[in-house]
């Protein structure tokens, strides 16, 4: 049976399962609107490049330049 | 090494992200259905459930801490980009979990011990170190705009914050302190009770999932970052 009467606790019990709720909620909601907007953002970016690279006549980056950009990409910089 | 590859990292963990997510909601919402039906301790009466979210707070901020230390290390003698990611990534949510641990454990303290903080008690000044090389190293990192730079100097300090987790676990046991001693990570076994220990272990799978959770998606997050500014300098190049 559930028991949600604190009785004379209750000004501590609940306080800190309400924090602990809001920061877990916090955390997971930054980490899932960072994660949407950067992919967001990457997808705009191959259409515009893939976009001006067909109207240059250059063609698609090819899916192992693709590859090697996700690798350069995570190397730190000099 | 297998996942050293950020290519492969992205690949391997697109399908364990969500089932990681649904794992944490699952484990979440088990511990609380726990945490209230278990019944009152025989001391501590109702704040005991303030353990179910303190206890697991703690023990996983400290194991962040090690995770972090680690990638720390592999970023600085390695140079590798995804242990530096993985140190970069850990460092928010163990600062909210050593945060939370040390509130939460305030809450606790005011009706069992009659004060929310004792200045020299040696596990919260411990725990209130911790949370001080979390926020140093996100300071750290931010104040340094060559990231090359902000890198090296970040490892260094998460590096040097290793030490500080030997003295937060066994500073009961080093030091007389009003911290109660481990009750679950003794030599003859957890101290606890069946009815309160089943809770317990669920919360810190849950927090330890969720931590997992969030860690790997802000891994997967970084690479995305690091790929469209590296596209965004390369055509502004090419433009």
């Amino acid at each position: 049976m559930i028991d949600l009467d604190m009785g004379a606790y209750a000004g501590f019990v609940w306080p800190a399962w309400a924090i602990s709720t809001i920061a877990l909620a916090a955390l997971a909601a930054r980490a899932l609107i960072a994660d949407r907007r950067w992919n967001a953002e990457l997808k705009q970016l191959d259409t515009d490049t893939d976009a001006a690279r067909a109207q240059t006549g250059q063609g698609l980056l090819a899916p192992k330049t693709r590859a090697q950009a996700v690798r350069s990409a995570v190397a730190p910089r000099k | 090494m297998f996942l050293a590859n950020p290519d492969r990292f992205l690949r391997f963990t697109r399908p364990l992200t969500p089932a990681l997510w649904g794992l944490t909601a699952v484990l979440l919402a088990v511990g609380t259905w726990l945490a209230f039906i278990a019944p009152e301790d025989y001391q501590q009466g109702d704040t005991v459930r303030i353990m179910f979210v303190h206890v697991p707070a703690a023990s996983v901020g400290l194991m962040i801490y090690a995770v972090l230390g680690v990638s720390s290390f592999f970023a600085l003698v390695f140079r590798h980009p995804l242990a530096d990611a993985a140190a970069r990534a850990a460092a928010l949510p163990g600062a909210a979990y050593t945060a939370l641990a040390l509130i939460t454990g305030s809450l606790w303290g005011r009706p069992m011990w009659g004060a929310w903080w004792v200045w020299g008690d040696a596990r919260l000044m411990s725990e209130l170190v911790l949370l001080l090389f979390y926020i140093g190293y996100m300071a750290l990192r931010a104040s340094i705009d060559d990231e090359a730079k902000a890198t090296r100097a970040a490892a260094i300090l998460g590096l040097v914050g290793l030490i500080n987790l030997p003295i937060v676990k066994f500073s009961v046991d080093w030091w007389n302190t009003l911290h109660q001693p481990a009750s679950l990570m003794r030599a003859n076994g957890p101290s606890v009770t069946a009815d309160i220990l089943a809770p317990l272990l669920t919360m810190m799978a849950a927090y330890g999932v969720f931590f997992l959770a969030v860690w790997i998606t802000s891994i997967r997050t970084e690479i995305v970052r690091r790929r469209v500014l590296t596209l965004r300098a390369r055509s502004a190049h090419e433009a």
